[in-house]
């Protein structure tokens, strides 16, 4: 029992958070190198590289931080990356927590980030830190509205509010069909809420590194090793949520869960390296104008949808 | 009593977080870091609802007290003459009545634990707690639950267009006037003494002089 409900899931976890967090740095090198950006070093060892480097660098320290949270905010941050990735199911029976309301427990995640985020940049006591942390709350609830539409969009059909029946509901259609809306919005709100590319507003450089401006050494790394993992637990939800996770022909399941989540991934550092970054002010109108909106359509679509 | 030891290890774990961070909320000097302990607090309880298998509504807890704990703490910090919430502050006030108030809580509720007669009906092990949960609040209570819902979303509309830079009248930056009355008049709804001329604005200054 302990072995199977404890050690065995934990395993699991921590093995997809070390190897999915490698993954994205691969990955968004052979992007950036194939998009013409020069890297230097071998694309395999320069993540490794340099997360040997931050470990032995000295972690800086600002003027009277609040030192708890400070130290926290990058391993609650990682805990939450942990608690998506164990949702994702692998195939019918091969999930780390197969809770009946894993849907909602996502949209926890997604909320409790937001408190990590504001208080990782608040907690530094730096003026850069502090607008990154405000700045993401401002855009991190819209994120959270729109994924919680897109989200109940999905279990409607799966009539239950678990990953596992969610994949199950896609038997004869994927979602991403039944519900075209879905996925893009998705994508989104991923971007946003690992502030990636076009949406790193919390952290981005006119901020000199917003919320981790003051960060160096093994908190730098974790958080950035948190913000992989967060991207790579995106995508195994959004895997499961519309492209019908572990199901596909001739494959065993998991292969295909993997070469999907691989694909999100791959979708999602394409667009973070050729999207510009917009202003934030912007964005917290484009999220409350243009895309709140498509996320009500996309929810009375799928209503409609589980009527008939 | 049919669950195993780790629950009972796991309950205790988390009610003393549930305690301890409950009371740090009142020691602590500051109100964002009182917002999050009493996060804490709230999640901790939220993990003993799940182990009480109420598993939606122990996971509701965590993404509505996420939320509620972070808009909380900045329009506290927002309204309060210490801008980023990290400057100390005492958090306490009125602490006789808060004493008495706690003192007679507490020997209530501890009563009610220690003297009431619980039922003991346990429900059949195929009974899904999400399902009939969906089922009271849809069902008979639903009038109740619409309407709530209906409120609050009405309230947050509210404050939306009530904090929007945009007023009716144009940007709150370019300090927005209504039209006038008539094409080209003053702007309409303003005090009656502005509407005088300058003189009498005048005099009415020196009066209070």
């Amino acid at each position: 029992m302990f072995l199977n409900e404890l050690f065995l899931p934990v395993l699991m976890v921590t093995f997809m958070l070390t190897v999915g967090a490698y993954v994205v740095a691969v990955l968004d090198r052979l992007i950036a190198g194939a998009l013409g950006t020069p890297q230097a070093g071998s694309v395999w060892l320069a993540p490794m590289a340099r997360g040997a480097w931050l470990m032995i660098q000295h972690a800086n320290a600002t003027e009277a931080p609040d030192w708890q949270a400070w130290r926290l905010a990058p391993a609650l941050y990682l805990a939450l990356a942990a608690i998506g990735l164990a949702v994702v199911p692998w195939s019918e029976s091969l999930v780390a927590t197969d809770l009946v309301t894993s849907v909602v427990l996502w949209g926890s995640v997604e909320a409790l980030a937001t408190v990590v985020i504001f208080l990782h940049g608040w907690s530094a006591n730096a003026l850069l830190a502090l607008i990154g942390g405000y700045r993401y709350v401002a855009l991190g609830l819209s994120y959270i509205l729109i994924s919680m539409f897109v989200l109940i969009g999905v279990a409607l059909p799966a009539e239950s509010l678990q990953f596992t029946q969610v994949v199950a509901s896609q038997e004869a259609l994927w979602n991403v069909i039944r519900q075209p809306l879905g996925l893009p919005l998705f994508l989104i709100v991923g971007l946003g809420m690992t502030f990636w590319g076009p949406l790193n507003l919390a952290d981005s450089t006119d901020l000199a590194g917003g919320t981790a401006s003051e960060i160096s050494g093994p908190p730098r790394l974790v958080w950035d090793v948190a913000r992989a993992a967060m991207l790579v637990a995106f995508s195994g939800v959004a895997a499961s949520a519309f492209l019908g996770g572990w199901l596909g022909p001739w494959l065993p399941g998991p292969l295909w869960m993997a070469i999907k989540m691989l694909a999100v991934l791959l979708v999602l550092l394409l667009l973070g390296r050729l999207l510009p970054r917009i202003a934030p002010e912007r964005c917290v109108t484009l999220m409350w104008v243009v895309l709140l909106p498509l996320s009500f359509l996309d929810l009375v679509w799928a209503g409609i949808g589980a009527l008939l | 009593m049919n669950h195993g030891t780790g629950v009972d290890i796991a309950f205790l774990l988390l009610a003393t977080l549930a305690v301890v961070t409950g009371w740090r909320v009142f020691r602590t000097d500051s109100m964002v870091r009182a917002s999050f302990f009493l996060l804490v607090s709230f999640i901790a309880v939220g993990v003993i609802m799940i182990l009480l298998a109420a598993e939606y509504l122990g996971v509701a807890m965590f993404f509505m007290m996420a939320v509620e704990m972070t808009v909380m703490a900045l329009f506290m910090v927002m309204f309060m003459m210490n801008p980023a919430g990290l400057n100390p502050m005492n958090m306490v006030h009125q602490e006789r009545i808060s004493i008495g108030a706690g003192v007679v809580g507490f020997l209530v509720l501890g009563a009610m634990a220690l003297f009431a007669a619980f039922p003991d009906q346990p429900v059949s092990a195929s009974l899904d707690p999400v399902k009939s949960l969906g089922n009271e609040m849809l069902g008979d209570s639903m009038l109740i639950f619409e309407s709530a819902g209906l409120v609050l979303l009405t309230t947050m509309i509210g404050v939306v267009v009530l904090s929007s830079h945009r007023g009716r009248y144009g940007a709150a930056a370019e300090g927005s006037l209504p039209p006038g009355l008539e094409p080209g008049g003053d702007p309409a709804g303003k005090p009656e003494e502005d509407e005088e001329g300058e003189d009498g604005g005048h005099q009415h200054h020196h009066h209070h002089h």
